[in-house]
C-alpha cells in the first residue's frame, strides 16, 4: 500500500526569507508594529482589555479547531476538509435536536445540593485519578524544566480562575464545569479500563478502548454540563449527541472511504480533492434540509456578562475558553500519556513501519479522525452558540483552524493551543484601526507573515 | 496538432478506441450528444442562455487548467482575478448615477467596453503578479491554504471596500460592447462575442501549451529540481504561467460583468473558486478539451437538474453541488486524472 506522504509536512522546505535586508526590514516592521500597539494600548487600556477578552473567546475556538486538526494532519498528512463540515454538522445537530425537543429537557438538575455533592465526589474521584495517573509518572521521569513549567501554567491557570471567581461569585458553577467534566472523564477513563481488563484479556483492543473514550467522554461532558445546572440539560445533552455524531461520521468516512482512496493515492493532493468532495456533498445537503439564511442557536449559560476590571466578558465565553483548556489538557494526556497516543505518534512518523509492527493503522487513524471531527464539532456548535450558524460556517472554521496550527507549528498539540490564541488576539487587535468585517484579511495575512518569516510556527514540531 | 488530428480520422480508428473502452472518447461523445439533445429538446433561446454561461465558466476552466494542469499548482483563489476584471471593468464602464438611488456612491467614468477590457486586464495583471510572487514561495497543501486565502480577502475587499465597489449594493448599469456605433444588445450577438473570446482563449493557451515554454512548464510539474539544474529559473515560468493565466480569468470576469449588466459580491464567493476547480479537475488536468467538456457538463448538469420532478427548483444549485462533489470524490478513486485529463494529482 502506497500512501499519501510525498512530503513529510508542508513547510519542509520553505526557508526564511534570507538576506540581511530582508531580515532587517521584517524586524523593523515588526517592531514598528509592536510599538504601535503598545502605544494604542497605552492610549485606552480599557480597550486594549477588552479586545484581550475578546480575543481570548474567539481564541479558544480557533484553539479546539486547531488541535483536531492538527492531530488528524500530524497523523495521515493531509489536509482533510471534512473537518470544516465537521463543525458545520456539530452546530446543525444541535439545531436539529433542538427545534425538535429533544428529550424535552427532562434531565435538568437545578438544585445546589445536588450539584454540592455532586462536586465534591467529583473532587474526591479526580483527586484519586490525579495520583495514580500523575504522581508517579511525574516523579520517575522529573524533567524539571517541564516539572517547573507546567506547574507555573498550572498557578497561572488557578489564579486566573481563582480572580475571575472572586469577581463573580454567583457564577462559580458554571466556572467550575469544565474542570469538573475532564476530571470526571479521565476517572470513567481509568474506571473503564480497569474494569474491563478484569473482563476480559482482549481488553485492550482498539475498538474497546475508543468505546470506553466515548463513554468516558460523553460522562465528563455530562457531569460538567449538569453542574451547570441551567434548566437547559437537554440542550447540553443535545451537544454531546451532535458531537459524537459528527465524531461517527468522520471515523466513517475514513474507514469506508479515506482508506481507499489512500492505498490508490500517489499524493497529498488526490486526498485533499476527495475531502473537498465531501466537503462540497455535505454542505449542499445541509443547505438543502437547512436553508441557507444564517439561523441562530438559544443562548446557553446566558446571565448578564461578567466583568473584569471594567471590561465585559459573556459567561458563555469563559466557559468556551475553559472547554478549549480542559481540551488541550484531555489531548495533550491522549497523545502523550497512553499507548494510543504513542500509536498515534509512531503512524505519524512512519505509517508503513507502524503496521509492520503490530498496530492496527486502519482502527488507530479511524478513531483520530472521530476525534479530530468532535473538536471540530464543539468548535462548531461554540461558534453557533456565540454568533448564529449559517451553512458557510465550515469552510471559513476550517480555514481558521488551519491557519492556527499553522501559527502554531503544524502537527504540534502545545502549538495548536498557543496558535489558536495567537489567531484570536491577532485578529481582534488587528482590527483595532479597521471595521470588524476585516478580521478574515488579518488572519490570513497574519498567515502569509508567518509563512514567511517564521515557516515553521511557534513552536516547531520535533 | 495535424498528425493527431490525421491519425483520429483514419478509417476506423474511433470505432477501434469505442471497442477498446477509451475513457476520453465516450466521455467526450456522452457530454456533446447530451448537449445538442437538450439544445434541440428546448430550441434557440435556451441554447443562447446555456452557451453563454458555458462560454464564461469555459474560459476560466481553460485558463485555469493552465495552472493546474500544466504547471501543477492548485491554486484555488482563481475567482479572485474573476472578480477583480468584472469589478474593474464594472467600475469603469458603469454610467450609473448613484445619487438618485441614495446609497453610497463612487465615480463614474462611463467608458466604452473595449477601453475599460484592456485596462481591467492590465490591472488584473499587476495583481497577479504581487499574489504571485507570494504564492510561488509554497508547495503543496500550503499553496492551496494561502490561495483560499487570496480568495477570501479579495472577496472582503468587494464586500467591504465600499468607496470602491459599493459593497453589498453592488454595481449598476454596466455597459454592453460596442463596435462603432453598433451596441450588442442582443443576446446573440453577446454569445458570439463570448464565443470569439473562448476561442481566442483556446488559441492562446494552445499556443502556450504546445510552445517549448508549455514543455517547460511541464517539466516543472514533474520535477522542479530537475529542471533548475538545467538552468531554467522555474520560479520565472511559474509567475509567467501564473499572470497569463489570472489575465485570461480578468476577460472572462470583464466579459461577465458586462453580460449581467449587474454585479454583486456574491458572484465571487470561496464556493464559486471551488466549483471551479471541481470543473477542471472533473474535465481533465493538463487537457484544453478536457476544461472545455468540464465545463460544458457543469452547465448541463445543472440546467438537467431542473427536469427533474421530485426535485425542488430551489434546490437545483445545491443538488448539482452535491453531485458535483461525489464525482469528485469518485474520480480521486478511479480516475485522478480527470475525464480526459493527461495528469494524475
Amino acid at each position: 500500500m502506497t500512501t499519501a506522504r510525498s512530503s513529510v509536512s508542508p513547510t519542509r522546505g520553505l526557508r526564511r526569507w534570507q538576506g540581511r535586508q530582508t531580515q532587517l526590514l521584517a524586524g523593523a516592521l515588526a517592531a514598528a508594529a509592536a510599538a504601535y500597539v503598545a502605544w494604542k494600548i497605552g492610549q485606552s487600556p480599557d480597550q486594549a482589555l477588552q479586545f484581550t477578552l475578546n480575543g481570548l473567546a474567539v481564541g479558544a475556538v480557533y484553539a479546539l479547531l486547531a488541535m483536531g486538526f492538527t492531530l488528524v494532519y500530524s497523523t495521515v498528512w493531509f489536509f482533510d476538509l471534512y473537518y470544516g463540515a465537521a463543525a458545520a454538522l456539530g452546530a446543525y445537530g444541535v439545531f436539529y435536536l433542538r427545534s425538535h425537543d429533544f428529550l424535552g429537557g427532562q434531565y435538568a438538575v437545578n438544585s445546589p445540593v445536588v450539584n454540592t455533592v455532586f462536586a465534591l465526589v467529583a473532587a474526591g474521584v479526580s483527586g484519586w485519578v490525579l495520583h495514580v495517573v500523575l504522581y508517579r509518572r511525574v516523579r520517575t521521569r522529573a524533567n524539571p524544566t517541564v516539572l517547573l513549567s507546567l506547574v507555573g501554567a498550572l498557578a497561572a491557570g488557578v489564579g486566573v480562575y481563582t480572580g475571575l471567581l472572586l469577581a463573580n461569585p454567583e457564577q462559580l458553577h458554571v466556572m467550575l464545569s469544565p474542570v469538573v467534566g475532564v476530571l470526571v472523564m479521565a476517572a470513567a477513563a481509568v474506571l473503564l479500563r480497569r474494569g474491563m481488563r478484569r473482563v476480559s484479556a482482549r481488553a485492550d483492543a482498539w475498538p474497546l478502548r475508543a468505546l470506553a473514550l466515548a463513554v468516558a467522554a460523553a460522562a465528563g461532558a455530562a457531569a460538567g454540563f449538569l453542574l451547570a445546572g441551567a434548566p437547559d440539560a437537554s440542550l447540553y445533552l443535545s451537544w454531546g449527541v451532535s458531537c459524537v455524531l459528527a465524531g461517527c461520521v468522520g471515523l466513517a468516512l475514513y474507514r469506508g472511504l479515506y482508506v481507499y482512496v489512500r492505498a490508490r493515492a500517489t499524493s497529498p493532493l488526490i486526498m485533499l480533492v476527495a475531502s473537498l468532495g465531501i466537503l462540497l456533498t455535505i454542505s449542499a445537503f445541509i443547505v438543502i434540509v437547512f436553508r441557507s439564511a444564517p439561523r441562530p442557536l438559544p443562548e446557553a449559560l446566558g446571565g448578564s456578562p461578567w466583568s473584569v476590571a471594567g471590561a465585559a466578558i459573556k459567561g458563555f465565553n469563559v466557559f468556551a475558553i475553559g472547554l478549549a483548556l480542559a481540551g488541550f489538557a484531555a489531548l495533550w494526556l491522549l497523545v502523550k500519556k497512553t499507548a494510543f497516543g504513542k500509536a498515534v505518534r509512531a503512524i505519524g512518523d512512519d505509517e508503513e513501519v507502524s503496521k509492520v509492527v503490530g498496530i492496527d493503522t486502519t482502527v488507530v487513524i479511524a478513531v483520530v479522525f472521530f476525534i479530530g471531527a468532535v473538536y471540530a464539532a464543539v468548535a462548531g456548535i461554540l461558534t453557533g452558540h456565540d454568533t448564529a450558524i449559517q451553512p458557510r460556517m465550515g469552510l471559513l472554521l476550517l480555514m481558521k483552524g488551519w491557519i492556527a496550527s499553522v501559527i502554531g507549528g503544524l502537527g504540534n498539540i502545545n502549538g495548536a493551543l498557543i496558535g489558536g490564541f495567537a489567531l484570536g488576539l491577532i485578529e481582534q487587535f488587528g482590527i483595532w484601526d479597521l471595521a470588524g468585517e476585516w478580521k478574515d484579511v488579518v488572519a490570513f495575512v497574519a498567515l502569509i507573515v508567518f509563512l514567511s518569516f517564521w515557516p515553521k510556527g511557534l513552536l516547531a514540531r520535533k | 496538432m495535424t498528425a493527431l488530428a490525421r491519425r483520429a480520422f483514419q478509417p476506423g480508428e474511433l470505432r477501434r478506441r469505442a471497442a477498446a473502452g477509451d475513457v476520453k472518447l465516450w466521455a467526450s461523445l456522452l457530454i456533446l450528444v447530451w448537449a445538442a439533445v437538450f439544445m434541440i429538446w428546448q430550441g434557440l433561446g435556451f441554447a443562447i442562455s446555456i452557451g453563454s454561461v458555458f462560454a464564461i465558466w469555459a474560459i476560466l476552466a481553460v485558463s485555469l487548467n493552465l495552472v493546474v494542469g500544466y504547471a501543477g499548482l492548485l491554486s484555488v483563489g482563481h475567482i479572485g482575478f474573476f472578480g477583480i476584471g468584472a469589478y474593474a471593468a464594472a467600475i469603469l464602464t458603469s454610467n450609473a448615477s448613484y445619487e438618485q438611488l441614495r446609497t453610497e456612491a463612487i465615480p463614474t467614468f462611463a467608458w466604452p467596453f473595449f477601453a475599460a477590457l484592456p485596462v481591467s486586464i492590465a490591472l488584473v495583471g499587476v495583481a497577479a503578479v504581487v499574489v504571485g510572487v507570494v504564492l510561488n514561495r509554497f508547495r503543496d497543501d500550503i499553496y492551496v491554504l494561502v490561495s483560499f486565502g487570496f480568495a477570501i480577502i479579495a472577496f472582503n475587499v468587494f464586500l467591504n471596500g465600499r468607496g470602491l465597489t459599493r459593497g453589498a449594493f453592488g454595481v449598476h448599469q454596466i455597459a454592453r460592447p460596442a463596435i462603432g456605433g453598433w451596441e450588442l444588445t442582443g443576446e446573440l450577438e453577446f454569445l458570439i462575442l463570448l464565443l470569439v473570446f473562448l476561442a481566442l482563449t483556446v488559441a492562446v493557451s494552445w499556443l502556450i501549451v504546445t510552445s517549448s515554454f508549455g514543455r517547460v512548464l511541464t517539466a516543472i510539474r514533474e520535477d522542479e529540481q530537475a529542471i533548475e539544474v538545467f538552468g531554467y529559473r522555474a520560479t520565472h515560468y511559474k509567475l509567467a504561467i501564473w499572470v497569463i493565466s489570472a489575465m485570461l480569468a480578468g476577460l472572462a470576469g470583464a466579459l461577465f460583468a458586462s453580460w449581467t449588466s449587474f454585479i454583486d459580491p456574491n458572484s465571487f464567493i470561496l464556493l464559486e473558486s471551488v466549483l471551479l476547480v471541481s470543473i477542471v479537475i472533473l474535465g481533465g488536468l493538463a487537457s484544453i478539451w478536457g476544461s472545455l467538456l468540464g465545463a460544458m457538463a457543469f452547465v448541463l448538469l445543472e440546467e438537467g437538474m431542473r427536469f427533474l420532478p421530485f426535485l425542488p427548483a430551489e434546490y437545483v444549485g445545491q443538488a448539482r453541488q452535491a453531485v458535483l462533489g461525489i464525482l469528485l470524490v469518485l474520480l480521486m478513486l478511479f480516475r485522478p486524472q480527470g475525464l480526459v485529463g493527461r495528469y494524475r494529482l
